[in-house]
């Protein structure tokens, strides 16, 4: 099974990949665009992370 | 805007009735735009969704169902059935009954529902490109 931030990464690169498919038309945009998603999604859930840290469940 | 060669277009299936078409898109995952010959777009839309899907059932994910006394499963079971025909095939064949106990039960729902809703979000591009909202 893979481990969580496998998961993460590929859950953000399928969205990635999608929202550029869907809302950019040319090539160039369409990198930029996919990179900009694919790492504020996964930096955002790391840094999120990182920030409820401090909280325990219990 | 101008079209594109390669992304052009007078869609094979203009001709189609705008509620047949988003029905197509819905049912099979990237149809739509493959109707309107947007053949690249189809096949990443249609290869994202899919493997999203599969991972999810692969991960034990539940294809959530309308539960009385609960109003987030309805959200979830409209998500769900977003996924179109990959929904009835996975329910037909046994699959995505979703074990609570799996450690990756709730990857498996994340992925399940993003599949769904991913494809609702086609649908409505569908929509935009037929009433020319969206010229490619």
């Amino acid at each position: 099974m893979l481990d969580h931030l496998s998961l993460l990464l590929l859950h953000a690169l399928l969205i990635a990949v999608f929202f550029t498919f869907l809302w950019k038309r040319e090539s160039a945009a369409r990198w930029r665009y996919f990179w900009k998603v694919f790492l504020a999604l996964s930096l955002g859930a790391i840094a999120l992370g990182w920030l409820m840290y401090p909280f325990p469940r219990t | 805007m101008v079209a594109k060669a390669g992304e052009k277009r007078t869609p094979p299936a203009a001709r189609l009735p705008l509620p047949a078409l988003m029905v197509a898109a819905w049912l099979v995952p990237g149809l739509g735009h493959l109707l309107l010959g947007r053949r690249q777009r189809a096949g990443v839309f249609a290869a994202v969704i899919l493997i999203a899907f599969i991972v999810g059932i692969a991960l034990d994910g539940e294809l959530i169902l309308p539960r009385a006394g609960d109003p987030l499963s309805y959200l979830a079971a409209i998500a769900n059935l977003g996924s179109g025909v990959l929904f009835f095939i996975a329910r037909m064949a046994g699959l995505g009954g979703g074990v609570v106990t799996a450690v990756s039960y709730e990857y498996g729902n994340t992925f399940l529902l993003t599949a769904g809703m991913m494809n609702l979000l086609l649908v409505l591009d569908t929509h935009d490109i037929v009433v020319g909202k969206k010229d490619w």
